[in-house]
């Protein structure tokens, strides 16, 4: 009896997900952090120098890296809670909708949120001198993938997390591990082996991903596009598998630890 | 249930059912009428929007938002959710509790009309008037565990009827039928077998004294006396007596 269309069903997720976005246009707070945020590292692009391909790096690193953080994983991880805290979750599983669709259409909003700015990001970018990416094809994995590993991050650190207010301290880890990568990314003579471990975190992946596929950097202290095309994948295999990694982990981590109710 | 298993068939199942929890949470951000409209998107044949606004009577409060309404208010939209599905299997965890009288009488007549309609409602109660109402089977729930089952009739049968008024001095205690006399709170309880021949025997007294019985009170046996009895028993049992306060009626209507 139990077909496809029984466990996970699109026209039920796309309903939800219609009223989750109107809850979050509702709430102010969350849509400045989920919709406007992100686009504020773009700023970087009007005060640095003009097409230098390492501004143009760093503000687009940056916004990925808030994209991430809060359209994504703060903004799904405080709707998942307080909508767990407030017992609507208890009540809308008593219904026909499956867990897949209550989460997939609590995580839709802000990933569609993020997609899109990662979309804007580009003629934004180009308007003010910068290149466009050099391998749009890894660019948009690299996106696609990103969201995908802070939506399960999320869903992770929920777990641990009583309500949407707890949720400010909770993300700090994550948070911390994420924009670690990033921020010291492209510090110059530092120890191999610390660099080694820095470039397995989530944040470094993604930007190494970023630096690879829109500007063509060969290595974490290249400053100006030496790759083609074709040969940005050789190197993104490696924070492609780091990051695949880290999804794999946290998806796994998450449904362990799922909880639906408030913990009594 | 329904022939069904619960976890193996349970996309058809739910389809067929309507839930109502003790404690439920709605986004405090929607309105009423986008509150349904919401859940009516999740099911599979569900019933309009408007109906259920006119069914609950929440048509003049479609367009407020859930933080504004009233706990009574509230329950009728959880209520309108739980039975947009035209479901054939209704289960009503408390589903008057902190109503007020008129809501509550609403709440009666909607599960009456279910039930009418050929279809089975579990509901548990603290009200012993709405089980009395309400229920064509009832399960008597103590600490975790049911002691009675049976339709009213079959639970009642065997427990006296009761004669109360206002203690007066010298009153009989050999009328005929009589079981036990209590004082409590001021008044007198008489508790019979035969409640016509014990009452006539009472008012024979009265009139022959002069004695002016001041809140007379005469009833046959209801849940109340079969609920009372099982937490007085149960009281001078083991048991914490907080733990009557734990006592749940259920009724499965059909």
């Amino acid at each position: 009896m139990t077909t496809l269309a029984h466990r996970f069903s699109a026209r039920r997720t796309a309903g939800l997900t219609r009223w989750n976005t109107v809850l979050l246009s509702r709430n102010r707070l969350a849509l400045f952090y989920a919709a406007v945020l992100p686009l504020l590292p773009l700023g970087t692009l009007f005060i640095g120098e003009r097409g230098s391909p390492l501004v143009g790096a760093f503000a687009i690193i940056t916004t990925f890296l808030v994209i991430a953080l809060f359209p994504v994983y703060y903004n799904v991880l405080s709707q998942f809670v307080s909508r767990r805290d407030e017992l609507v979750l208890k009540r809308m599983r008593t219904g026909e909708s499956r867990d897949a669709e209550l989460l997939v259409s609590i995580a839709l909003p802000g990933v569609g949120i993020a997609l899109l700015l990662t979309v804007i990001a580009i003629p934004i970018a180009a308007a003010l001198g910068q290149p466009l990416p050099v391998n749009p094809v890894l660019y948009g994995a690299t996106a696609v993938l990103a969201v995908t590993m802070f939506t399960a991050f999320a869903y992770w650190t929920a777990a641990w997390t009583k309500n949407a207010e707890a949720a400010q301290l909770t993300s700090m880890p994550i948070i911390i591990l994420a924009s670690i990568g990033p921020m010291t990314g492209t510090i110059p003579d530092m120890p191999d082996l610390l660099r080694d471990i820095l470039s397995r975190t989530p944040g470094a992946a993604m930007s190494d991903l970023v630096r690879l596929g829109w500007f063509g950097f060969d290595g974490p202290e290249a400053t100006e596009a030496t790759l083609t095309f074709a040969g940005t994948f050789g190197p993104a295999v490696g924070p492609l598998i780091v990051m695949a990694a880290w999804t794999y982990l946290a998806v796994v981590l998450a449904r362990r630890s799922m909880r639906w109710e408030p913990r009594a | 249930m329904l022939g069904l298993d619960p976890i193996a068939d349970r996309a058809v199942l739910r389809s067929r059912m309507g839930i109502l929890l003790q404690r439920s949470g709605f986004s405090g951000d929607l309105t009423v009428r986008e509150t349904l409209r919401l859940w009516n998107g999740t099911l599979t044949a569900p019933r309009s929007v408007d109906e259920m606004l006119a069914l609950l009577s929440l048509e003049q409060r479609a367009d407020v938002r859930m933080l504004a309404l009233s706990g009574g208010e509230t329950r009728r939209v959880d209520l309108a959710l739980a039975l947009m599905g035209s479901p054939e299997l209704v289960i009503l965890d408390e589903p008057t509790t902190g109503l007020d009288p008129e809501s509550r009488r609403e709440v009666w007549r909607l599960v009456s009309d279910l039930r009418d309609g050929g279809a089975t409602v579990l509901i548990t109660t603290h009200y012993l008037e709405e089980a009395e109402a309400l229920a064509d089977w009832l399960e008597i729930m103590h600490a975790g565990r049911i002691l009675r089952s049976g339709t009213p009739t079959e639970i009642e049968a065997g427990y006296p009827s009761t004669i109360s008024f206002v203690n007066v001095p010298g009153v009989p205690d050999d009328l005929a039928g009589i079981r036990r006399v209590v004082h409590q709170h001021g008044r007198t309880t008489l508790e019979t077998d035969a409640l016509q021949t014990s009452l006539s025997g009472l008012l024979a007294w009265a009139a022959l004294n002069g004695v002016e019985l001041d809140g007379l009170d005469a009833r046959s046996p209801s849940l109340e006396t079969v609920f009372l009895s099982i937490a007085d028993g149960r009281e001078r049992a083991a048991n914490p007596p907080e733990n009557t306060l734990t006592h749940e009626e259920e009724g499965a209507l059909r």
